[in-house]
């Protein structure tokens, strides 16, 4: 079982949500069951009931973020760190999401059986303002979209945590000399720079050989 | 520390700013970056905070000197 939150309240988090569909899909394609939170289901109340009840293998998280939580609706914490991270135990977590990492990562990677990952620092990522109604065709955002879906779609073929983000981290990186090659480019040029920093602040915390599938 | 080392020190972060400025300015005008909770900002958005030397700035620098150190170490490996 999956669960996915989808806020979709600002630019970033409208590209996560529309993003997530084609996880989701991957997901229902390989049988399991998805939980999908969107847009005001989206709330921290809605994901601690939906933990507690179903306990999903696999947690995805999308939306802005800081050191010690993960927000969804309007801004709204759904999981923070010395508050409710137990309820991560025992799970895969993907938080897509900045500097996550750092503090409720630490926390939630120290309980036995779970896998956090996340990333460290600030998520970048490119947009066309020309594709900000039709994220999923925005030729900016696919390579950063790309390497973070690619965590969940390892992880769905049973791929360890550890294993996932370094197979993401090569996804990204392979698009990174791709971009670089386009010499003229100045915007492939700065999209690889972009890329890269979110390629380096991607990281596991807890039990690297965790299975989400 | 002496006046002239303040001085060396700040016409260096001058430099890098000079050099990340020139990195952005030849963006298409089109695009825009997200960073994390601060929002989504267009490249003339990206140059002024770098120009300002705020928060904003210094992420961008951060990136991008990223970037520079990355594969330096890389080439010296």
């Amino acid at each position: 079982m999956m669960l996915v939150t989808r806020p979709n309240y600002d630019p970033a988090t409208r590209y996560l949500s529309a993003w997530s569909l084609v996880l989701i899909e991957e997901a229902k394609k390989k049988g399991l069951t998805v939980i999908d939170l969107a847009y005001e289901k989206a709330r921290r109340s809605e994901v601690e009931g939906r933990l507690q009840k179903t306990n999903p293998d696999l947690v995805v998280l999308n939306g802005h973020g800081s050191d010690d939580c993960v927000t969804g609706q309007d801004g709204e914490i759904l999981i923070q760190a010395k508050d409710n991270a137990p309820l991560l135990k025992g799970k895969v977590t993907y938080a897509v999401s900045c500097n996550s990492a750092v503090i409720l990562g630490a926390e939630a990677g120290k309980y036995p059986d779970t896998a956090y990952i996340g990333y460290e620092k600030e998520f970048a990522m490119f947009q066309s303002r020309d594709h900000l109604s039709r994220p999923l065709e925005d030729p900016f955002a696919q390579p950063f979209m790309e390497l973070s879906n690619h965590v969940v779609t390892s992880l769905l073929k049973g791929h360890g945590a550890s294993e996932s983000i370094k197979r993401a981290k090569e996804v990204g990186k392979t698009r990174i000399y791709s971009l670089l090659a386009s010499n003229a480019d100045a915007n492939a040029q700065a999209v690889a720079r972009y890329l890269w920093w979110d390629v380096q602040c991607l990281v596991c915390k807890g039990d690297q050989e965790k299975r989400a599938a | 520390m002496s006046d002239s080392q303040n001085t060396k020190i700040e016409t260096s972060d001058e430099e890098i700013r000079k050099l990340i400025i020139a990195r952005l300015s030849v963006l298409s005008s089109d695009m825009q970056i997200s960073i994390g909770s601060d929002g989504s900002f267009s490249r003339d958005e990206l140059i002024d905070h770098v120009n300002a030397n705020d928060d904003i700035g210094h992420k961008i620098e951060e990136i991008e000197l990223e970037w520079m150190r990355s594969w330096k170490e890389q080439a010296t490996v």
